[in-house]
């Protein structure tokens, strides 16, 4: 369980996050949606510790993010997927999808390749475990960087708008899997801008506004007439975002 | 002047080694996150940068004897010229840590690896392949700075050139000898970089995010 309580992120003199509180069960997909600056991919970052959370707290399964021996923990729970995929440049497909489980979890290099080799015929990467980044599309460098992720058997999954890089066509198969996952019971906290896709594959929704989350709701009450519909901030988003 | 064209590309090709792998040293610990490593670091490549070479050779040459350090004058040349090398090097290096993706960085910290596989595994090996060809330059100056160990009775080649010169009396023909052969050789290293470049860069967009 990942709970977060009463988080607050300022930089500088701007707050970024106010008094955050958010609960993600296991087996759970929740998606966080908002407009641009509203501090989804900070919410992010302090959950998986890149970012120092000025008040409140976090855990992951009970680990503390804010002390030292808790973030080891928490990190070894939860898997991060980027927008911008971050793979290591200078490693094929197959080392970056290894490297961490063998040098974090201690897995023998054989045990760790070949579970990421079976994570790339899951993603239809079979044929690419030797290539480098740089030789793949974006669409497989984001797979690759799902296969990282899994690599690490994540209790959760952590998603910040790993499609916004891709064209429509790569964005549908790196969705595809995403949507595997969840129906294969991952759990995940998943930022995106794919409304209809985050209606298909979530079961609960919040909304972030300014740093202040002022929805969360199951994903068939956030689309209702009378449920989050009814929020004329979120029907101005939903019809905006529906236009785009 | 085979001789001392053959002692001019070992004692480069030492010192070239030496200089590299000081370089790396040195920027890792400039890269550091100890004010006190870092300073000492610092002040490693300052003082050597800002300083001149003849100087420095002269101070191990001459000057460690007295403190009762003795080594032959070859390993003195080549030690000097790795420092002053690594000097420079460690700048280069430096920058190729400090230009390292900052999104590579955290994906490899949310995985949970330490700080010390991050450095060894993702950080230096990315700079180090980025830095090849900006180390170019200072490689190519290492060759040219090591004619300058033949004042410390070195017979590399200026020192051979020097000493056939003088009993040839043809020194316009000598030392034009000379210019084409050090020009040769720093044409020779500057072809050398390119091909390490590219086959350590082949698989790798050093351009940015991958
Ligand atoms: N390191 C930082 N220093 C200062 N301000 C920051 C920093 N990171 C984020 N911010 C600010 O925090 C606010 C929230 O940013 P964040 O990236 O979390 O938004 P977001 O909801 O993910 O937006 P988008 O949809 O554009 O990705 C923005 O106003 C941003 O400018
Ligand atoms: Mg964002």
């Amino acid at each position: 369980m990942i709970v977060i309580e009463n988080v607050e992120k300022r930089f500088g003199e701007t707050t970024v996050l106010k008094r955050i509180n958010l609960t993600i069960e296991p087996g759970e997909v929740v998606t966080i949606l908002g407009s641009s600056g509203s501090g989804k991919s900070t919410l992010i970052r302090c959950i998986n510790g890149l970012e120092a959370l000025s008040g409140g707290s976090i855990t992951v399964d009970g680990n503390d993010v804010s002390t030292k021996a808790g973030l080891a923990a928490a990190r070894r729970r939860s898997a991060t997927v980027f927008q911008l995929f971050n793979l290591y440049p200078h490693m094929t497909a197959l080392e970056n999808i290894t490297l961490a489980p063998i040098n974090v979890l201690k897995k023998p290099r054989a045990e760790a390749e070949a579970r990421a080799r079976e994570l790339l015929k899951l993603v239809g990467l079979a044929d690419l475990a030797s290539a480098y980044p740089q030789r793949l599309s974006g669409g497989q460098r984001q797979r690759v960087g799902i296969c990282r992720a899994l690599a690490m058997d994540p209790n959760y999954l952590l998603l910040d708008e790993v499609t916004s890089a891709l064209d429509p066509e790569m964005t549908g198969e790196v969705l595809d899997i995403l949507a595997e996952l969840a129906r294969g019971g991952t759990t995940m906290l998943f930022v995106t801008h794919e409304v209809e896709f985050a209606r298909r594959i979530s079961s609960r929704i919040v909304f972030l506004e300014q740093g202040e989350l002022i929805i969360d709701m199951p994903t068939e009450r956030f689309f209702a007439e009378d449920g989050g519909f009814a929020v004329p901030r979120i029907r101005q988003f939903l019809t905006k975002m529906k236009k785009d | 002047m085979l001789e001392g064209f053959l002692l001019t590309v070992f004692a480069c090709t030492l010192a070239i080694i030496g200089a590299v792998i000081i370089g790396a040293l040195m920027a890792s610990l400039r890269t550091s996150g100890n004010r006190i490593v870092r300073g000492v670091a610092f002040a490693y490549s300052d003082v050597f940068r800002n300083t001149p070479f003849i100087v420095q050779l002269f101070f191990f040459f001459y000057g460690l004897p007295e403190i009762g350090i003795y080594i032959g004058a070859f390993e003195t040349g080549v030690i000097a010229l790795s420092i002053i090398g690594g000097a420079f090097v460690s700048d280069v290096i430096r920058s190729g840590i400090l230009a390292v993706d900052q999104g590579v960085i955290e994906a490899a910290k949310v995985s949970g690896l330490s700080r010390w596989t991050i450095f060894t595994k993702i950080v230096l090996p990315i700079a180090l392949r980025t830095s090849v060809r900006p180390m170019g330059s200072v490689l190519i100056n290492m060759v040219l700075t090591s004619s300058i160990l033949s004042t410390i009775t070195i017979n590399e080649l200026t020192g051979t050139a020097k000493i056939v010169a003088s009993t040839t009396f043809k020194p316009f023909e000598v030392y034009l000898v000379l210019l084409v052969l050090y020009a040769s050789l720093t044409y020779a290293l500057s072809l050398l970089i390119n091909t390490v470049h590219r086959r350590l860069n082949r698989a790798m967009d050093t351009g940015g995010a991958a």
